[in-house]
Order: C-alpha cells, then sequence, then structure tokens
C-alpha cells in the first residue's frame, strides 16, 4: 500500500542519538502525528536492527539513514516537503509533554447501591430513596431491601405484582417500602420527597396520598401541633391487590414510637374489606386515631372510637382536636366574593387537593371542572407541575378567553422539592387572564389556598403575598377554597 | 423510629433529599444497570443472595491462596492431559470450528502438524485438520493457556507449574514457552525459521530449563510476578522485569551446563525476549482461576479467553460451560506501516492474567506501558481504580506500589460488571490478519458485554429449575 503512494509522496527521517523512549510511547506519538493532514504514515522507534527491518518491510525506510540501537528515529511520508518537515516537528515536540498534562484521577463516586454502602462506613445507610425510572425502580428496591435498608420509591410506572412482591419483601424484614409513587415522608424529623417544613410533634401520619398527607400536616403545624412521623406508603396500598400491606407496618411503628401519641390515616376510600381491618387495626395501636378516606361521610367508629372523615380539613381538624392544639379559622365571608358568572374551572397540582375540591363542589351538585395536573395525561413526559409551574400558568392565562369559566379554583404546594417561587408566575398568569376576561366584558374570580408554612424555603407570607397582589382571594384550607367557589357560584344561581 | 438514623442513599433526583441534612446523604452516580438489558438486570439482582455471597468468598479464597510454583519444563505429552495419545493439537479461546477459524490460528496448526512430522508440506497439513484427523481443542479444556493463537502440540516443552513443590504434587496448570516477537507460531507464521525454532526450543531450551530448575528447586511464580510489579511490570503487557528476574535465578545454573555453546544460545534466547514470563504468569493465573471452577452459586469469572472469532468467558457455578459473543479488534497502537484495517480481531487465552488481577487490572504498576490507557500514570491508575469496581477483593500476593500497596483488583464478579456497567480491561497483543506477519501493535480491549448477560441467564435459569 505504502509503496502505491511513493509515486506522489515524500519520505524523510530525523536521528536523535542516544536517546530512549519506551516504544509504546514511541507508537503514541507516531500515532498522534499521523492523524495531521497531508501525513500518510508515521515511525518513531529505536533504531534496532529489528525495528529497522519492520520499517524496511513496510516501505518506511529511507535508503541513506545510518542508525544505531541506541537513537530515537522518526520517518514520515507525507503529500508534500512541508507536510512531512511539520510533522517531523510536531513528533520531536511530543518527545517532551509538560508535566501539568497528567490528568488528575478523579474520585470515584459511589455508583451502585453497593458501592454507596460500602462507602457509608462511619454512618451505615439505612435508607434507599429511589426516583430513577420506573424501568429500574424495582430492581434497586430490591437490592436495598435485600441490603436491609428502607425504601423510600418516588418513581412510578412499577407494575402492581412488583409492588405486591417487593413490600412482601419488605415485610419478611420489618423494613419500610414506601412507594412506588410515594410522594412524601419525614422520619425522624428528615423530610424525602416533597414535603413541608413542620414542627416536630406528636401527630404521625400514614399516607396513601402525597399532597393530602401534605395539606394535613401543615394544617396540624398551623394549629400550633407538630408531627412526629409521616410515613407514606403509595397510592396503591390500600388496593385489594396490595391488601395495606405497608399501611399495617407503619401503624405498627407508629404504635411503639414513643413521639406519636395521635395517629391519622390518610387515603382514597379504601376497598371495604381493607377499611375494616385497617380501623381495626387502627384501634389496636392504643392511640387515638383519624381515618381520613376522601369521599366518607364523617362518623366516629362506635366500636373503635376511631374517627373517620371524608375530607382533609376534617381529618386535620380532628387529628387537632385529639392532638390538644385545636385547629381554628374562619372561612372568606361570602360577600367577599363578586358575582360570578360562569362555571368552576379547577387547575390542581396536587392531586388529593383536586380530589377534595371536586368532592365539596361535587356533593353540592355545582357544574365544575376540576383538574389533577400532575395526572399522567397532562404531564407526558414534562416534569410535575408542583416542580414546574409553567405549564399550569399557561391554563390560568387560557381560561381568561373562556366565557364559560367564572371562578378558578387553584392550589399552591410549598415545601422541599416544589418550586423555588410558584406564586409568581401564578400571579402574572392571573393578571393576564383577569385583563382577557375584562377585555371581554366579564369578571374573572381566582380563588386558592396555599399548602405550606413559614419555614418552607419559599415562605408561607411571602407566598401568599405575591397572590393576594394578583387578587386571588385566599382561603384557609383547600377546602374553604373549595366552599367560598361554590358560594360564589351559588350566588349566581340563586 | 429508624435505629442508626435515617442515613440516606439516593438513587436517582437530588430534589428528592434537598429537604434532609447534607451529611445524611450520599448522592450515587447511578446509571441503568446490565448495559440497558432491565430484564437481566432483574435476574442478576435475583441472584444476589446470601448463597452467592458465601459461595463467592469460598471461590475468591481458594483463587487468591493458590501459590504457584514453577517446578518443571517438560514436553507437554508426557504432563497435559489428554493429548498423549493420537493427533491433537490444542489452541487458545473457546471451542470453534476449524472452518470459522481466523487466519493466524489456522496457521499456527498448520505450524504445529509440520513441526510434528504429521505432515510433509501445509497443503497436506491443512488436510489433516479440516478433515478432521488431527483433532482440535481449547488448552483451557486441558489445564493449559497459549497466547495469541495459543497452538500447543504434543513434542512442545511446556511450563509445569504446580501446587506443591514438585511434579504430581496437587493440580498443575501449563503454558507452552514463548518464541519472542516477529515471524512465530503464535501469530500464524509457519515457515522453516518458525519450525527451526520450535526444534530448538524442544531438544534445547526445554531440557534446558527443566536441568536447571533440577537444580534451582521450585520458583514461587507469585512472588516473582510481585517483585516484578514493584519493578514496573503488570504481568501481561510488560514482562521484562518478571523475565529479568526470572533469567537472572536461572543464569548461574545455566551457565554451568554443557556444553557451554548450549547455556550461551539458551542465555541468548533469555535475553532476547522481553516476553519470556508471559507464560509463565499466565500458567500461574490459569493454575490460580481453576481452583474456583464448579464452586456452586458462585458468580466468579474463572476464564476470559478468545479465538479470534469470539470472546468466551467461563464463571464458577456454571463449571465448564462458555458464554461467548463475537470480539473486534482491540484499541489500540500500531507498529510503524500498520493500522487497524490489517488487525485481527483479539486472539489469545493471556486474558487469563486480567482473570487473576494482573494486565489491565494491575495498570497501576506499569507507567511505561500507560500510553494504552489514555497516556499518563494517573489515567492507569484510574483504569485499575475501576477495576476496583467489578472485583471481589484485593490479591494479597500482589501490591500495587502507586496504589499505597494495595493489592491489584482480584476476581470478576459478573453482578458487579452488570451492575456497574464497567466492563473489564484487557492489554493485548494485536496480531495482523493474514497468517504469519506477526504482531502489528499492542492495546486494550473491554470483554463484550452479551458474554455477562448470557452468563447471568444462564445461572438464573439454573437457580430457579434447582
Amino acid at each position: 500500500m505504502t509503496k502505491n503512494e511513493s509515486a506522489n509522496s515524500v519520505l524523510s527521517a530525523r536521528l536523535l542519538p542516544h536517546l530512549y523512549r519506551d516504544s509504546v510511547a514511541l507508537m503514541r506519538i507516531a500515532s498522534a502525528t499521523e492523524k495531521r493532514d497531508g501525513i500518510l504514515r508515521v515511525g518513531a522507534v529505536m533504531a534496532t536492527p529489528a525495528n529497522l527491518g519492520i520499517l524496511a518491510d513496510s516501505g518506511m525506510l529511507p535508503g541513506d539513514l545510518a542508525a544505531s540501537p541506541d537513537d530515537l528515529v522518526f520517518v514520515v511520508r507525507g503529500v508534500d516537503e512541508q507536510a512531512v518537515e511539520d510533522a517531523l516537528d510536531a513528533a520531536h515536540g511530543l518527545l517532551t509533554v509538560s508535566e501539568t498534562s497528567a490528568g488528575a484521577a478523579a474520585e470515584q463516586r459511589p455508583g451502585t447501591l453497593r458501592e454507596g454502602i460500602a462507602a457509608g462506613e462511619d454512618a451505615p445507610a439505612t435508607l434507599a430513596a429511589i426516583s430513577v425510572s420506573g424501568t429500574y425502580a424495582p430492581i434497586v428496591a430490591e437490592q436495598a431491601l435485600r441490603n436491609g435498608l428502607h425504601v423510600f420509591c418516588f418513581s412510578d410506572n412499577v407494575s402492581v405484582e412488583d409492588e405486591v412482591r417487593l413490600k412482601r419483601l419488605a415485610l419478611e424484614q420489618g423494613l419500610l417500602m414506601m412507594g412506588p409513587d410515594c410522594g412524601t415522608a419525614i422520619l425522624d424529623g428528615v423530610p424525602l420527597g416533597f414535603a413541608n417544613v413542620v414542627r416536630p410533634g406528636s401527630v404521625g401520619i400514614v399516607a396513601a396520598s402525597g399532597t393530602g398527607a401534605q395539606e394535613i400536616s401543615r394544617l396540624v403545624h398551623s394549629a400550633g401541633g407538630g408531627v412526629s412521623q409521616l410515613i407514606g406508603v403509595g397510592g396503591r396500598d390500600l388496593s385489594a391487590e396490595v391488601d395495606g400491606m405497608m399501611t399495617g407496618l407503619a401503624l405498627d411503628l407508629l404504635a411503639e414510637d414513643v413521639l406519636t401519641s395521635v395517629i391519622v390515616v390518610v387515603s382514597k376510600p379504601p376497598s371495604s374489606s381493607v377499611a375494616d381491618r385497617l380501623i381495626e387495626r387502627l384501634a389496636a395501636t392504643g392511640k387515638p386515631a383519624v381515618a381520613c378516606f376522601l369521599g366518607l361521610e364523617d362518623s366516629d367508629s362506635a366500636t373503635t372510637g376511631v374517627r373517620i372523615r371524608g375530607t382533609l380539613e376534617a381529618g386535620a381538624i380532628a387529628a387537632c382536636e385529639l392532638d390538644g392544639h385545636p385547629l381554628e379559622f374562619d372561612d372568606q365571608r361570602s360577600d367577599a366574593v363578586a358575582e360570578a358568572v360562569g362555571g368552576v374551572l379547577g387547575l390542581y397540582t396536587g392531586g388529593t387537593l383536586a380530589s377534595e375540591a371536586k368532592l365539596i363542589l361535587s356533593r353540592a351538585g355545582v357544574r365544575a371542572e376540576i383538574l389533577d395536573l400532575g395526572d399522567d395525561q397532562y404531564t407526558a413526559g414534562k416534569p410535575h407541575p408542583m416542580i414546574d409551574p409553567v405549564g399550569r400558568a399557561d391554563r390560568i392565562a387560557a381560561a381568561g378567553y373562556d366565557p364559560e369559566v367564572g371562578v378558578i379554583l387553584i392550589d399552591l404546594v410549598l415545601g422541599f422539592g416544589a418550586a423555588d417561587d410558584p406564586a409568581t408566575p401564578v400571579a402574572e398568569a392571573v393578571a393576564v387572564a383577569r385583563e382577557r376576561a375584562a377585555a371581554d366584558g366579564r369578571a374573572l374570580t381566582v380563588i386558592g389556598s396555599v399548602c405550606g408554612t413559614e419555614g418552607d424555603p419559599q415562605g408561607l407570607s411571602r407566598q401568599r403575598a405575591i397572590l393576594a397582589s394578583a387578587g386571588v382571594l385566599l382561603c384557609p384550607t383547600n377546602a374553604s377554597a373549595a366552599r367560598l367557589a361554590l358560594a360564589s357560584t351559588s350566588k349566581e344561581n340563586s | 423510629m429508624i435505629p442508626g438514623g435515617v442515613q440516606i442513599l439516593n438513587v436517582g433526583l437530588p430534589l428528592i433529599v434537598e429537604g434532609a441534612p447534607a451529611g445524611a446523604v450520599l448522592q450515587l452516580d447511578w446509571r441503568p444497570p446490565a448495559f440497558g438489558d432491565a430484564d437481566a438486570a432483574r435476574l442478576a439482582v435475583g441472584l444476589d443472595t446470601e448463597a452467592t455471597r458465601s459461595a463467592n468468598e469460598k471461590a475468591i479464597a481458594a483463587v487468591q491462596s493458590t501459590r504457584g510454583k514453577l517446578v518443571a519444563v517438560r514436553p507437554a505429552r508426557e504432563v497435559v492431559p489428554g493429548i498423549a495419545d493420537g493427533r491433537v493439537l490444542l489452541h487458545a479461546g473457546p471451542p470453534i470450528e476449524v472452518a470459522r477459524m481466523c487466519g493466524p490460528m489456522r496457521g499456527a496448526l498448520i505450524g504445529a502438524a509440520l513441526f510434528e512430522e504429521w505432515a510433509a508440506d501445509p497443503t497436506e497439513a491443512a488436510e489433516l485438520i479440516d478433515s478432521g484427523a488431527i483433532r482440535v481443542e481449547p488448552c483451557h479444556h486441558h489445564g493449559a493457556v497459549g497466547p495469541m493463537a495459543g497452538v500447543l502440540a504434543p513434542s512442545m516443552p511446556v511450563f509445569v507449574v504446580s501446587e506443591g513443590e514438585s511434579l504430581g504434587d496437587g493440580r498443575s496448570a501449563f503454558a507452552s514457552l514463548n518464541e519472542g516477537l516477529g515471524k512465530v507460531l503464535r501469530f500464524g507464521a509457519y515457515d522453516a525459521e518458525v519450525i527451526t525454532r520450535l526444534r530448538w526450543m524442544r531438544d534445547i531450551l526445554g531440557p534446558a530449563l527443566d536441568e536447571a530448575l533440577a537444580v534451582s528447586g521450585p520458583i514461587d511464580v507469585s512472588s516473582l510476578i510481585a517483585q516484578a510489579l514493584a519493578m514496573g511490570d503488570e504481568g501481561h503487557n510488560r514482562n521484562v522485569a518478571a523475565t529479568s528476574l526470572l533469567t537472572r535465578r536461572l543464569a548461574p545454573i545455566i551457565a554451568a551446563l554443557t556444553p557451554n555453546d548450549r547455556a550461551v544460545a539458551v542465555l541468548r534466547f533469555l535475553a532476547g525476549n522481553d516476553h519470556f514470563a508471559l507464560n509463565l504468569s499466565m500458567a500461574n493465573a490459569k493454575l490460580a482461576m481453576d481452583a474456583a471452577i464448579g464452586i456452586e452459586d458462585s458468580t466468579l469469572v474463572t476464564a476470559m479467553s478468545r479465538n479470534g472469532v469470539e470472546f468466551g468467558l467461563r464463571v464458577a457455578g456454571s463449571g465448564d460451560r462458555w458464554f461467548t459473543a463475537e470480539v473486534g479488534p482491540a484499541d489500540g497502537l500500531f507498529f510503524p506501516g500498520y493500522g487497524p484495517e490489517q488487525a485481527n480481531p483479539d486472539l489469545g487465552d493471556s486474558a487469563i492474567t486480567e482473570t487473576l488481577g494482573l494486565g489491565g487490572f494491575a495498570m497501576a504498576a506499569s507507567p511505561a506501558i500507560t500510553q494504552f490507557v489514555g497516556g499518563t500514570p494517573a489515567d492507569a491508575i484510574a483504569a485499575t481504580t475501576s477495576m476496583r469496581r467489578i472485583t471481589l477483593g484485593q490479591h494479597p500476593a500482589f501490591p500495587l506500589p502507586p496504589m499505597n500497596f494495595a493489592g491489584a483488583p482480584s476476581g470478576i464478579d459478573i453482578l458487579k460488571v452488570l451492575e456497574t456497567g464497567v466492563l473489564p480491561v484487557i492489554n493485548t497483543g494485536i496480531a495482523h490478519r493474514e497468517a504469519g506477519v506477526g504482531q502489528i501493535g499492542a492495546g486494550i480491549v473491554t470483554a463484550p458485554p452479551e458474554v455477562f448477560l448470557k452468563a447471568v441467564r444462564y445461572l438464573a435459569e439454573q437457580r430457579a429449575s434447582r
């Protein structure tokens, strides 16, 4: 091959007498030099007879080269004299690399659970927080459980078969398998996922519903009480398939937890068989207990004394009362509301908050469309609206054009995990929506509540002030916001 | 409520733990495991049981407590099991049909047949091989290993590395003697020069070394390699220190052999072959790794090997079974006049050294050849550090000076390979794809992911059926 090129190419050598370099170093220089424009082949060798033989075999040995085995020789074949000379200079230059070109070996961060466990010798890991794709989450969770770690699994899209299998494995070892699709937890004061900064206290919460637990915990905090533990179990734990496996374990832990004196379970309504056993189990803890099952009628169980409550607000009121810090607040007066023309549009970021609003409005028979914008059908590959508020803001602004909408009902969830300043995009969108409605000769009422505490990174009063300045009517609880929306539309209806 | 406090390993989004105290969180640099094959990742986690852990402890202990001794150099037919009768030649890598063999391996078989005088010329030799009149089997099936084509003929002298102090005392492993560089059988050359050298090795070199060993007594190979690691070898691609140490040990005895021209020729040969000790390192590694073959439930790799077409992997818990996948050429640096287009797909049993923890795994010890992994001693240390992620422990007999004398990363666990996605790094020579041209470069290869996936699937199936 080289011989065919020799007709229109130049071969030149450079001899460096009595200079030794290891063959590997020389091969690397040859390889680097060969990449230059106009260069066909490069040889860089110690001029031993064997090496000169190799050069000769490949047509790379200039006839006039006189070298001894202690000499270093560069040979370059290129398209013209200049390219060859430049390449010889470059190769020569590569013999002396600067010492600083040596890259420092980067410290290897642990990449696997096994490595993470090995790395934590001083403070052994006790829990794995998992938020990788649902394809891998059950694999990581299984490995964590097998290594004796509790699991907080934020990931969703995990099959119910995997959930059952993993929770069985967890139960065998007395470990918590929180999730999949677990949004929040506070364990021994350490918040995980979406959690508000609440006072340490004596209310223990078991949650199959993330924002439901956040609403109750922040209301307990606002009443002056506090939270001992908040154990998320994932939205499907109280389904017939999963059979409340983790709720059961969480209740056992809270029964033994000395910090906990009141227990609250919050969930969508479980299947009735699961519910009955759960209430028995709640009673068996021997601690005052609230079963907050969204949608059930409020009642106190005659046999067990467990308080059954159908809204988050009612659940929080009951818990606060049992805790000795009664929750007191006033609803906004309905005459504060301008007369609304049109229906209620709920644009929610918190799933359980949306459910609670829907429940209150539908019980009153009011025409309302309540959207949970955190649902898969709206997120479709985008971040959850609690993390990225822009998508909801666009919907609020767009609602200004819709003559069917008289009231927009919103939530605003603060705390760890949530956006840095969720109020501002909402406030800006509300202003735009109201302008658009006004241009059409309509008034648009916006009602909401803020699920947060003063200690949250975003600050409750700061976020409330931003919404209030945009004319959002703020209510103390989500349920109370729903009631105000109800009142404004009732006014229209009456 | 949580004994020991909430100490979190975070796998995924940092925002999930943004409220937790910084001291309570270790963020993992997590990647999808098993090269993106979620089903295999599941199987791997399922295999990660107490039974596996204790089997692996047993396996690595058996491997690392093996201290091979060079006790003799004998004709293969006298010591290598199963090749004394009939016409049989051994080759590198997992089993392969003659029709699919690469050029260099085919050339080496032809050369071996000529050397044994089973055929008068290359054409006849090829016919005997193609017709099956000469049987071909992997070295690995006979307790042996060979570099590159790895062809071993019954009359060739072999290193005998044994557990005990003499031949027949405990298990043994075998490797041919290294011919040097240039036109050599292991790269598929079979002209008169090659055959003449092989005959000289059979008639002069082998007996001389055996006589010298009889005088010197057994040579502890682990300790020889440990010294060589401290002198810049890594036990696979750089062997100049180990070769020098071996030569120094035997030279006074060889020098006394008669007739004296024989002694001079042997010493000249040893002085001219930087890679002579490679085959000894390989036989020692083979002896150690074979100690783990068949340990039920173990996920330790007992062999990695290439036949120029396929890469083969063996795992302790699946005994003699090979898991294979197509192999590509090494990524490397080429001798002047050669390039990747002439490179044969990777070849040879020499990856047995990496299987034990030498070669690419001990790269940190060998600043002289760090250019293979990026150029600086820091890169070499990084290569060794990354092999820690897939191995079961440090080899106590192989301390690496640049790693503060920590032992070489030793004993590949296929479960760790799947978990981390880190593939074993193998230092290798590059053969020309045409028989007989010889070595045209050197570089590194990584084992193909498929062999580890296949092994995990097989072990999981096997476990499920028990």
